[in-house]
Order: structure tokens, then C-alpha cells, then sequence
């Protein structure tokens, strides 16, 4: 049957519905009229076809349904509620990748209003005799058709009815449109506005519109301690906090603020955020799994941030420094990136197929990380919501497929090409430092030189690097040997080198002579390529590629961090959002297309995303701003006067269980044993024996845990080695994820097995115990220790409740190993560190108990 | 209504919308049951009017899953090829391969691809039909028969280790999806306040020569509580769970009783519902450090429980005790139970390896299926052998009659299954003669092509297996999502077909 036999014959049936309808109504007109101001399709209903009879009717028996839903007249907004929908229900035949036979496309207004043959899906001249509604709504003949997946609610029929009713338009996707400033309106005005953070602005105008207000300010001390662990992933030291307490001026925050801003622990937190995207190891990850020396790129993530790197730049180096002009060894090490990607070494793997997996990786690292789109579905076929055709895909692809390295990883630790780079942060602050000398020394010889006392080859100077520079100074046989600095530069050629005796190698990216070509792979597949090989190229729909650009990851950093790219800073700094209130701003930071969710303060994220670009994509700033505006200052406190329990208002301060690695970081630190050290190879804390065993390959050489000794056991959690098929039970327990694939939202769940973590695995019990000795040394009486117990968990004195709580569980225990000193001396023994053999072992073993179970508490594991 | 009832409700109401919200149609009270605990699933909704189901009523409450990771020969264990008795050494055809790509440890071999028969005798079994052909390295399973539903028409894509058990158990060959598991953990839920739903068991074997992987097990994208736990053979049998020396229970139960104190002092000030939802999981693991023991302690089990296993059983992490756990586990409730075998890679040495592999899982295999029928639970356990994909027919390395070696063949393998409302004593698919490509019934070749919903009768594609297994335990493949990445995501991704032909 044709479609307008069908349609004839819909019609036909149609009527008999009508018939009966008019019968149960008793007259049109009442059936109508009852409906009208209820749905507002009806208005266009002047002509009263049959067909829109129909509508009536059968729209009656949704309604029915669909009355608790408030009905509105108001104008839809079509990339927030239509969108979504079409997106979701009908794209999957009427999207972007539509079959052949399938003539109507739903994913553009030119589309969507064409002439199907004497009608039109949305006909903006007669909305009511749309095709589009009339099937959404036919019983005999319903789209999307019976047995499809995924049905239409009543409430979504009738948002796309009125929505046609409306004129059926069209407006791009809110992503795909590059960000701009639009403030509310602030009832206050005036001159208050310079002193309101612009946060609270789009905060307040939603709030006001819900006639609710902030919630109060938190407490001191919890905002001190909520501060601190959301910029540095720890709690602030009894003497930080009393300095924040203490100090009166108006501006104590933020001073406190800049303080947190300025410690190298800030690096270390904000890094692990990095790190999850884009999906740091310590192995390859697949088959044997074995070591991989990448670790300096986890230093050089650190050290960045610290610095406040740029944020583009931050980006581009990562992508491309090795396409950099003379590019330096942070830039070459930031390349990291490029080489994260899983691999495999397995015995009988094809070298294409892997090639074309690592590709993939790579390519769809970057959709979920920058770019906010979820490109999978492209690998086979043109993207089903959003609009990325299979052949950008591999156009982006391409970008990557050119680099040099074997696809293959032959299960070496340093396959493909690899940099010496600085192998701790001691390491790289030395080079750093002897980097700036060097820097002033070939400044005073080139002064030097430019005297014309001086004979040497002026050009040959120019021409070469720094180091070859400074080889040239230090070397007693060259004419360069003359100048002043000749001693100097022979002492810094000799401390570079003894320095560059202990660096390691790292994985780093380079391109091949010739790149690789490209092609469309049919159904992803590496040994069906079709069609022409391929130039690199960037999703038309999120920018054009910038002119004069070059065609390799140099230039497609450019597209990335260019002003009028649509989503790369809304991305960015929606995770920043998320890691400082606990949830984004879109509640699908991995995902801004089609099907992702809608900000919940669209101009608010707009805003956000061009200040970052302004301020020169300063990470320090936006971070400043938004833990020192008033939403983030809010009391915790869930609230009785407010019914949003996800927060969407932002009507109270963040609250959220600690990720794992600040979990066990709390815990060091509280206990003094925290090993300051940063950076360097993957630390090995205690873990249960056999664990590795029970999954390795026999060849494998990460088949067997060799924990660590000594200050190593103590080192931030950031710096544990992650095994990727088979990361620390005290990480994964407590939702880190694996590292094979990128993550950009943590799960955070609660199970028995953190509980029994939380109490009695090794670290946890030696941590305790040694916070127990803290407590006992530091303070004579058990409320001052309970004082100091609690404020270096919770910044603050224990309450009455608790007090009483926790004295009651100290007597209990008191009395328990004073009975048992055996049990007490057991308990002490966990551990490497030996006890203190001055502190009574009865009371220290009470102690420890005391602390190990503040430890576990809410107090201690959850953000508030 | 108190302050403290209003948020607990609204967190409630929240959870119901944040499901209904990102999962399928008519989906959220299913999932709640894994999410919120059998207290709030039991209060009208579908899991419990489907009698456990989550779609429609259940065969099966539960699953045990024995995993032969590397992948077991069908040549030498079930797919039977007399005919290639007389074919020894000669060349697989170039038309029976058919283009097939093969791995880069054959593909270039100087001897080419001779063919290699078994060396094992084969005996045909009693069992609802006209019989299995079954070899003599597995004399047990042989007696168990009856109870098997086997089917020689599995088959993968894939064709390295890595890949093809990722996409067994997770339906991709790419990381990052939930596994198998996770996705009953997230669908079914619990059926056991004191022991966790999803149980995960590594036996020992003497030949592990292939990784196995967290993600197997892992919860890909789905709440991490939905990850199988590994119950262990040495040291703590589940992670962390023994308190450490110097500790009594008595005193856990003080710190706990003084951690509840803090935690609802908490709860009063914050009100976030989160705190009272851990103050519940401090209390399970409490009750675990109970129930685990008991579980792991076989003296209450009878003599003739081992004669049953075999004197193996006594010892931790063979096989053969983890099949007796796995048992127990289904006696306590426990839905969702898989042993991993690792060990079948024979690339070289097979009948050394096989031999040895075979005795290792042998008695208990067969020991597991009778003892749920005698317990009268194997009509609501499904129990599944099987590995990522089967082993080439032709020979890898040096070919004699004694030794020999099989690369990885992906183009069909045996699996079978037993009870959970399978057919019993059934066999299903037929190969051709050299035990290469899938046939129609009549002996005509067939090659499936697994593109969009396409399935060919007589065949198995694992997301069949998969969506099988799915069926069974009352879920519906197609409405089991989960929406990430702006996706929803299932197990079978977009294929999957129940195998209906093999349902009693």
C-alpha cells in the first residue's frame, strides 16, 4: 500500500471514529470546545476536517490521562522540550542516518515541512493537518508504530501537538551554539551588583522565580573544611582552620581561598579529576596488562594545573605539543595524552584491527573529555541523534591515525616513541630551575655577542636551540668558548646532564613521515574500508575547521580552543561546576548532544564558559569564583521549605560522599603520616595477597603485587598504581573507575564492602592507630583528644551527643583491652610502623579503635 | 509526618524519578528492586507480582555460570567428527574456510592449516532425543545427560582472548560495558538481606594461562554496587571482611553502635537520606561477617556430599568446592553466581592440557546439575558451561596423533546449559564435517551474518546466549537499558535473540 493509499484508507477508519465520538459527546462543538482552551492545537482547528475531528477525539482520551499535567499556552521552547523527544523516539528511523527507503527526515525544519505527496509531516500553513500529529496520535496507524522500542508518553504527544500547533519551527540544539553573556535582571540593581559574584545572579533569578532564597550561610568551620577538601582534596590543619577563625577582616574567605589555591596538594586533587577523563594507567590494559611507562605525563598533569597553565594551552599541548615549533620536553610529555588509549600485545592480534580500535579510542576519549559528545555510534554509522555524519567521524579520526607508534604494544613498557622527561616533581623543579638559568645565561651571551669585540658565527647562534647553545659555551674548543659565561655554562652543562642521568622515559606522540590514510570502515569494521582516503577534519556541526590551520592535532586544538567553538568550554568548566557543587550544571557531563540533559541553568553555564575563554582559560579563577560565591556558601542542610532533592535549584551547599582516594588521603594525613613527596612510578600500599595472581597471565609482569615499604606506603592516594585490569580494592570499592575507558561522573554508592573496608583493612587500622598516638601525644585529657579527634575530622569540637557517644565506646574499650593487653599489643601490630612503645598499650589500642571508627563515620567520608 | 519521614520520602520519590528518568519505558519499578532493596520492591511493584521477574515471569530465580575462560576444544569434548578420522594432516579447503580471517599465530604457519582429528572416543549418551555425543574426558558430565541442553551452533566474532570474553560477558569487545552480571544485580536485585546478590569465584587450574579481567564482572557504566564480589579462596574470602586481630565481634558491635550514634546525629543536622542508607550497609556488613563464614564452613555438609563433588571439594578454590559453593550460595538466595575456569588455551600441548583441565571441572559440573535436581532447585537454577569461542579444527604446531594444538575459532562452539526452563536432553545446531562452519539441519552450509536484528535458525550468536539468559530470569533484553553517553545501552546492544527453540 502507498502511503497516501494508507493515508486514504486512516482516514476512511478515522471517521468511524469520529462517528462514534460525536454519539459519546453528544455534539462537536461541546466536545471541542471542552478541549480548547485545555490544548491549544485546537485553535487552528477553524476548518474542522475530518482529520482534525479526529485529533479531537482521540486527544480526548489523553487528556484524561495527562490531566495532572498542567497545560500550557505558553511558547515552547524547542531545543529544550521538543528536541529532546524527537531525538529520543523518532531519530532512530527519522534521524540523521535515515535508510534510504525511509523518505521523511525528522532532524530539520526544511525536512520535516517538505511535501511527502500532497502532505507534509508538519505543515506550518495547517498545523492540524499534519501528518506528524495525526500518526502520533492514530490508534490504527501510530508512530512511532506499535511494536517500536520506545513509545511516546501522553504528555510528549501532546508537547509535540501544541508544538506544531505553535508552527512546528525548529532552533539548533542549545550545544551547538556557541556560548554567550546574557545576565538576568537582578531585582536588587544598582550599585549592589558590582558586589554580588555573578553566580549568584543566575542562582537568585530562578530562586526568585520559585519564591524561595539561599539557604544560610554554612557554619565557619564547615565551610573552611568544605573549601578545602573541594580544592585540595583535604581538610585544613587545626592551625589553618584557627587562622581562618581567628582572622576578622571582611575578606577572611578569600584570603583562606587563595591560600587553598596556592598549595601543590590543589594540583594533586584537581589532576585525579583529569586523570579519570582521560583514562591515566599504569598498564596497557589489555592481555598481559603489563607496565607502561607514562607516569611523568601524571606529574606534568599536576605541575599544570598548579601553575595555572592556560587551559587551551593545557589542551594543546596534550593534543599536539610535539607539533609545536621547538617544542620542550613539557610539551612533549603533555603528548601523554595522545598514547593513553588502551592497548594490546596479544599473541595472533591483527595489526589493522588494532590500529583501527586504538583510533576509535582515541577519537571517542576526545568526543567524552572535550568535545561532550558521545561519537560510538558514528563508528558504524551515521550518529543516530546527533548530527555527525559516519564520515566526519572518520574525518576526526584521521587526525590520530597518523602517529607513529606500532598499533600493536608488543607488551613493552616503552613501545613507540618515548621522551626522557623528569621522573618526580623534585626532578622537574630542579630542571625547571636550571631551564631559567639557562634561559639567562643564553640571554647574556647573546648580549654578549652582539658586541662586535666578539668573533663567531652569528648565524649559526641564531639557528640553533638552547642546548646546543649551551653545548657550544661550555665547550672549551669552540669560539663560543670566549665569551664571559664560558665557566657557567660548562657547570649547568654538567648539573643538566647529571640531572638528565635519572630522568625516565614516558610515552609521547609523534607523527609519521606520511600519514596513514584514512577511510570510511563499513560497520566499523578494519578490513571493509570504502570509498576515498579521507583529510583530516573537525564535526561541521560544532564549527568550521580554522582557516590556515594545518590538517593534523595541531590544528585541531585550534578548532578546539578556538572563541567560536560551541562546546568545548561549556564542557570544561560544566565538570569544574560538578567537582565543586557535586552534580554539572548538565547532569550528563559526558554527553551535550541531543540526548543529554538540559543545563539546569542554561545562562548561568553560557556565562561560565565565556568568562573562562575571557580570563585567558584560567582554571584558578573560575575555581575562586565559585567556591567563594553564596551558592556554594550555603548550609548543606536539606530543607524543609524546599522540595528539590536533587538540588536543581542549588538552594543549599554541596553534600556528597568523598571520592576514594580523599576517603584514604583523610585518613593518612589525620594520622601525621602523609608522605609528602609528589610525583614519580605508581605506589604500592598494602593490599590482600594474591590478588593480582588470581587474574594475571603467567607472562604477565604485573602478576604479582609487591607492595611497597616504607615512606612509599604513605604517599597520596593520586600516585597508587593503577593496574587497569585490576586497580586497588581500596580505589574501585569506593567507585574509581578502572581507567580503560574514560570517566567524567563517578558513581557514588553505598555497600557493605566499604564498611568492612572502612574497618578493618591494614592502612585503615595502621592510620588510626596512629592518629590514636597523635591524640594521646598531643593532647593530656580525653576531651581535649576528643576535641582534637573531631576537628581534624569534622574542623570542629564534637557535639554533646557525640561526645557522649564516643566517651561511652572509649570506656568500653578502655575497660575491654585493660582485660586483654594481648589484644591490645595484636591490634597495635598492624602495620609497618612500629608502635610507640611509651603510650599505655590498653589505652593506645582504645584510642585507635576510637579514631578508626570516627574515621568511618559520615563525619570523616562525606562532604557537608 | 516528622521532617526526618518527609526527606526519607522525597529521597524515595527522587530515586523512582531519577529511574523512571533515565531509563525505558515502564523500566524504573523493576530496577528500583536492585537499587532501593527488597523492602520497597516488595510494596506492589512488578518485581514482585512477576515473581521475581522483571518483563514477565521467570523461569529461573537464579544463574550459575561455570566460565571456561581461554576456550574449551569442542573437538576433543562434544562436536563429534568421525569423518575426519580418515583426513588426518591433509589441508583444511580453502571453500570450508572460506575467507575466514584467522589469527596471526596459524595464519602464516609453514605447515598450513592441517586437519587434526581428535584423539578422544566419543560415546553417545542417553538422553530425551536420539542422544550427545560426548568424549571420554568428560565421564561425569556424560552421566548428567539428560539434564543438558547442548548447543554446537554458538558462535562470536571475535577472535583474540581479550576481546571475545569481554564480549561474551559484557556484549562488547570494547571495555567500559556492564557485564552479564551487573546487568541482573541492576535488574533482578537481591533475594538475601546478608549476603550480596552477585557472586563472583575464580577456580584454580594448572594451566591459567590467559588473564581474566575486573571488568568482567565490573559494573561498566551502572552503579558500582552492581559489580560481582569476589568470594576468594585464600585469605579473606570476601575482601576486608575479617576483623583484624585484637578485635572481637563484641567490639564491633560497639564501634558500630557509636558510628550509628554519629551517623544519625548527622542525618538530624543534614537530613540527606544518603546517611541512613550507609548506617543499613554498616549493619549488612556486620551481618556478612557472619553469614560469609557459615557459608565458606563445609562441615555441616554430608559424607556423600563429597563423594557427589569428589574429595576435591574439601579443598579451597579447586573447582569442584566452588561448585559446592555455588550451591550454597543458590541455597541462601543468592541470584547470580559465576566461577571462572581459566586454562583451555590449547595452542600446543591439548591433550596434556585438556586432560588435565577436563579433571579439573569434570565431577564437579556434573555434580552441581544432580545435586540442584536431587534438592529439587534445578528447575529454577540455570546452570551454563561454555567459553568466548571454540578451537580451530585444524592443528597449531606440530601435528601427531598424540599431540597437537588448536588455534581460536570463533564460527561455533559448544556451550550448554541445564535446567532454569531449558529443555532438557537436547541437542542444538549442527556443524559441518570438519566441525568448521554452522549448517542448516539438512547438512547445507549456512553462514549467519549477524546484521540488525537478523538471526538464522539453528544458530546461537552469544547476544542469543545472552538474551536467552536474560529471558529466562524474566527480563526482557530489549527493555533492560540504561541510558548513558545520551544512549540507552543494553547487553545485547542491538541484537539478541531468546532461543525460543530452546525453552521448555
Amino acid at each position: 500500500m502507498t502511503k497516501n493509499a494508507r493515508r486514504a484508507s486512516r482516514n476512511r477508519a478515522d471517521e468511524a471514529v469520529v462517528r462514534a465520538t460525536l454519539r459519546g459527546h453528544g455534539s462537536i462543538d461541546r466536545a471541542g470546545s471542552d478541549l480548547l482552551h485545555r490544548w491549544p492545537v485546537c485553535v487552528y482547528n477553524s476548518g474542522m476536517r475530518t482529520s482534525n475531528i479526529v485529533i479531537v477525539a482521540v486527544t480526548s482520551l489523553i487528556l484524561v490521562d495527562a490531566r495532572a499535567a498542567e497545560p500550557t499556552s505558553a511558547a515552547i521552547d524547542f531545543s529544550r522540550e521538543i528536541l529532546p523527544i524527537l531525538s529520543d523516539k523518532c531519530f532512530v528511523c527519522h534521524g540523521p542516518d535515515t535508510d534510504e527507503d525511509v523518505t521523511l527526515r525528522l532532524d530539520s525544519y526544511e525536512a520535516a515541512t517538505s511535501d511527502l505527496g500532497g502532505y507534509r509531516a508538519i505543515d506550518p500553513d495547517d498545523p492540524a493537518s499534519s501528518e506528524l500529529v495525526l500518526r502520533i496520535l492514530s490508534e490504527d496507524d501510530p508512530m512511532p508504530p506499535a511494536e517500536a522500542e520506545k513509545q511516546l508518553t501522553d504528555a510528549e504527544k501532546r508537547l509535540l501537538a501544541q508544538w506544531v500547533a505553535q508552527g512546528g519551527e525548529y532552533s539548533q540544539h542549545w550545544a551547538f551554539i556557541p556560548p554567550k553573556k546574557r545576565l538576568p535582571a537582578l531585582p536588587d540593581g544598582g550599585d549592589t551588583q558590582a558586589t554580588i559574584n555573578p553566580i549568584d545572579w543566575f542562582v537568585a533569578a530562578k530562586q526568585r522565580g520559585r519564591s524561595i532564597d539561599f539557604a544560610p550561610e554554612a557554619a565557619p568551620e564547615t565551610l573552611a573544611r568544605r573549601a578545602s577538601l573541594t580544592l585540595c582534596g583535604l581538610p585544613p590543619g587545626p592551625e589553618e582552620l584557627a587562622e581562618f577563625l581567628r582572622d576578622r577582616r571582611a575578606d577572611a574567605y578569600e584570603r583562606y581561598v587563595d591560600r587553598l589555591l596556592n598549595k601543590s596538594s590543589f594540583g594533586e586533587h584537581q589532576a585525579r579529576h583529569w586523570l579519570d577523563a582521560v583514562r591515566y594507567g599504569d598498564t596497557h590494559g589489555l592481555h598481559l596488562d603489563n607496565r607502561r611507562g607514562v607516569y611523568p605525563y601524571r606529574d606534568w598533569v599536576v605541575s599544570s594545573l598548579n601553575a595555572n597553565l592556560p587551559l587551551d594551552d593545557f589542551i594543546t599541548w596534550q593534543l599536539a605539543g610535539d607539533l609545536l615549533p621547538d617544542p620542550g620536553v613539557e610539551q612533549l610529555v603533555a603528548t601523554g595524552y595522545v598514547r593513553m588509549n588502551p592497548t594490546s600485545g596479544e599473541g595472533g592480534a591483527i595489526e589493522a584491527e588494532y590500529q583501527a580500535k586504538n583510533n576509535f579510542d582515541r577519537t571517542e576519549n576526545l568526543g567524552a573529555v572535550l568535545l561532550g559528545m558521545t561519537l560510538t555510534c558514528a563508528r558504524c554509522h551515521t550518529h543516530k541523534y546527533d548530527p555527525v555524519p559516519q564520515t566526519e567521524y572518520y574525518r576526526l579520526m584521521a587526525f590520530f591515525n597518523s602517529t607513529s607508534e606500532p598499533a600493536l604494544d608488543r607488551n613493552k613498557y616503552d613501545y613507540g616513541p618515548t621522551t626522557k622527561a623528569p621522573s618526580d616533581q623534585s626532578q622537574w623543579a630542579r630542571w625547571r630551575l636550571l631551564n631559567d638559568r639557562l634561559g639567562q645565561l643564553i640571554h647574556a651571551a647573546t648580549d654578549e655577542l652582539s658586541d662586535a669585540a666578539v668573533v663567531a658565527d652569528r648565524n649559526a647562534w641564531a639557528d640553533a636551540t638552547d642546548r646546543e647553545k649551551l653545548e657550544a659555551l661550555a665547550d672549551p674548543d669552540s669560539p663560543f668558548s670566549s665569551l664571559s659565561v664560558h665557566t657557567e655554562a660548562t657547570l649547568l652543562s654538567l648539573e643538566l646532564e647529571s640531572l638528565e642521568q635519572g630522568f625516565t622515559t614516558t610515552l609521547v606522540a609523534k607523527d609519521l613521515p606520511t600519514p596513514r590514510p584514512t577511510h570510511v570502515l563499513s560497520r566499523g569494521e578494519y578490513n571493509r574500508p570504502i570509498g576515498d582516503p579521507l583529510e583530516p577534519g573537525v564535526l561541521t556541526a560544532m564549527g568550521d575547521f580554522p582557516e590556515g590551520a594545518p590538517r593534523n592535532r595541531l590544528g585541531l586544538a585550534q578548532w578546539l580552543t578556538s572563541p567560536s567553538h560551541p562546546t568545548v568550554a561549556r564542557v570544561l568548566i560544566n565538570r569544574v561546576w560538578q567537582h565543586t557543587f557535586g552534580h554539572g550544571l548538565v547532569r550528563t557531563p559526558e554527553d551535550f548532544g541531543l540526548q543529554g540533559a538540559y543545563p539546569t541553568h542554561p545562562d548561568l553555564l553560557d556565562w561560565l564558559a565565556v568568562e573562562l575563554q575571557e580570563s585567558g582559560w584560567d582554571l584558578k579563577h573560575m575555581l575562586r569564583m565559585m567556591v567563594t560565591s553564596r551558592t556554594f556558601r550555603q548550609s548543606s542542610a536539606w530543607r524543609e521549605d524546599v522540595d528539590d532533592p536533587e538540588n536543581r535549584l542549588w538552594s543549599r551547599g554541596p553534600s556528597y560522599r568523598l571520592d576514594a582516594e580523599v576517603i584514604r588521603d583523610i585518613g593518612l594525613w589525620s594520622g601525621n603520616l602523609l608522605d609528602p613527596m609528589m610525583g614519580g612510578e605508581g605506589v604500592k600500599p598494602y593490599q590482600p595477597a594474591g590478588m593480582w595472581q588470581a587474574l594475571a597471565h603467567p607472562a604477565s609482569n604485573t602478576k604479582k603485587y609487591e607492595r611497597d615499604h616504607g615512606q612509599r606506603l604513605y604517599r597520596r592516594s593520586l600516585y597508587v598504581y593503577w593496574k587497569r585490569t585490576s586497580p586497588h580494592p581500596m580505589m574501585t570499592l569506593f567507585d574509581a573507575p578502572d581507567r580503560e575507558t574514560s570517566c567524567v561522573r563517578r558513581s557514588r554508592t553505598s555497600t557493605a564492602l566499604q564498611s568492612l573496608a572502612l574497618l578493618n583493612e591494614t592502612q585503615r587500622i595502621e592510620m588510626a592507630r596512629m592518629l590514636g598516638q597523635r591524640l594521646m601525644l598531643q593532647r593530656s585529657d580525653v576531651s581535649s583528644r576528643m576535641d582534637l579527634l573531631f576537628r581534624l575530622l569534622a574542623s570542629r569540637g564534637p557535639s554533646q551527643t557525640e561526645a557522649e557517644a564516643f566517651e561511652e565506646l572509649l570506656q568500653k574499650m578502655l575497660q575491654r583491652y585493660r582485660g586483654n593487653v594481648d589484644d591490645a599489643r595484636a591490634l597495635l601490630s598492624i602495620g609497618d610502623i612500629a608502635r610507640d612503645e611509651s603510650l599505655d598499650p590498653a589505652e593506645h589500642a582504645a584510642w585507635t579503635q576510637v579514631a578508626l571508627t570516627l574515621l568511618a563515620s559520615d563525619l570523616a567520608i562525606i562532604l557537608y | 509526618m516528622n521532617f526526618l519521614e518527609t526527606l526519607h520520602r522525597q529521597q524515595l520519590a527522587t530515586t523512582r524519578r531519577q529511574l523512571f528518568g533515565r531509563t525505558a519505558l515502564g523500566l524504573g519499578t523493576a530496577s528500583m528492586a536492585g537499587l532501593l532493596g527488597d523492602e520497597l520492591s516488595a510494596a506492589g511493584t512488578n518485581a514482585s507480582t512477576l515473581g521475581g521477574g522483571l518483563h514477565h515471569l521467570p523461569k529461573a530465580k537464579r544463574v550459575i555460570y561455570l566460565f571456561m575462560s581461554g576456550g574449551p576444544s569442542q573437538h576433543d569434548l562434544w562436536d563429534y567428527k568421525p569423518k575426519l578420522a580418515d583426513m588426518f594432516g591433509e589441508q583444511l579447503p580453502a571453500e570450508v574456510r572460506d575467507g575466514q580471517r584467522i589469527t596471526g599465530m596459524t595464519a602464516n604457519q609453514k605447515s598450513g592449516l592441517p586437519l587434526c582429528p581428535s584423539k578422544y572416543k566419543f560415546t553417545k549418551h542417553d538422553n530425551n532425543q536420539d542422544g550427545v555425543w560426548i568424549s571420554e574426558l568428560l565421564p561425569h558430565t556424560a552421566k548428567v545427560a539428560r539434564e543438558l541442553c547442548v548447543v554446537h551452533s554458538t558462535f562470536t566474532e571475535a577472535i583474540n582472548h581479550d576481546p571475545a570474553v569481554t564480549y561474551i560477558q559484557t556484549g562488547s569487545q570494547i571495555a567500559g560495558r556492564p557485564s552479564l552480571g551487573a546487568w541482573l544485580s541492576y535488574g533482578l536485585g537481591s533475594m538475601n538481606e546478608d549476603l550480596p546478590h552477585y557472586v563472583v569465584m575464580h577456580a584454580h587450574s594448572k594451566y591459567a594461562e590467559q588473564s581474566l579481567f575486573n571488568r568482567l564482572w565490573g559494573p561498566g557504566f551502572l552503579p558500582a554496587d552492581h559489580q560481582g564480589m569476589l568470594l576468594r579462596s585464600g585469605g579473606d574470602p570476601v575482601l576486608y571482611l575479617s576483623n583484624p586481630p585484637g578485635v572481637t565481634s563484641s567490639d564491633r558491635r560497639d564501634q558500630l553502635d557509636a558510628l550509628a550514634a554519629i551517623n544519625q546525629e548527622q542525618h538530624r543536622h543534614f537530613g540527606n537520606p544518603e546517611i541512613l542508607a550507609r548506617i543499613k550497609q554498616h549493619e549488612m556488613a556486620y551481618r556478612m561477617q557472619t553469614s560469609v563464614p557459615e557459608l565458606m564452613d563445609f562441615s555441616s555438609e554430608s559424607e556423600s556430599t563429597f563423594e557427589l563433588y569428589g574429595e576435591e571439594a574439601r579443598t579451597p578454590g579447586t573447582f569442584a568446592a566452588c561448585c559446592l559453593n555455588a550451591r550454597r550460595l543458590a541455597e541462601r538466595g543468592v541470584r547470580n553466581i559465576q566461577i571462572f575456569h581459566r586454562g583451555w588455551d590449547a595452542h600446543n600441548r591439548l591433550p596434556t592440557e585438556h586432560e588435565s583441565q577436563c579433571k579439573d571441572i569434570d565431577q564437579g559440573c556434573a555434580a552441581l546439575v544432580h545435586d540442584l535436581r536431587q534438592r529439587g532447585m534445578l528447575d529454577d537454577t540455570l546452570v551454563i558451561w561454555g567459553g568466548e569461542f571454540g578451537r580451530t579444527v585444524y592443528c597449531q604446531g606440530n601435528l601427531t596423533r598424540e599431540n597437537y594444538g588448536r588455534d581460536h575459532h570463533p564460527r561455533c562452539f559448544t556451550v550448554w546449559m541445564a535446567g532454569g526452563g531449558v529443555k532438557a536432553g537436547i541437542t542444538y545446531g549442527r556443524t559441518d564435517d570438519y566441525g568448521y562452519n554452522i549448517v542448516n539441519a539438512d547438512g547445507s552450509p549456512m553462514i549467519p551474518r549477524p546484521e540488525k536484528e537478523h538471526w538464522t535458525p539453528g544458530t546461537m550468536h552469544i547476544h542469543d546466549l545472552n538474551a536467552t539468559i536474560l529471558h529466562l530470569l524474566g527480563i526482557d533484553h530489549r527493555k533492560l537499558t540504561y541510558r548513558y553517553q545520551g544512549r540507552d545501552f543494553r547487553l545485547t546492544d542491538v541484537d539478541g535473540h531468546v532461543m525460543h527453540d530452546l525453552i521448555a
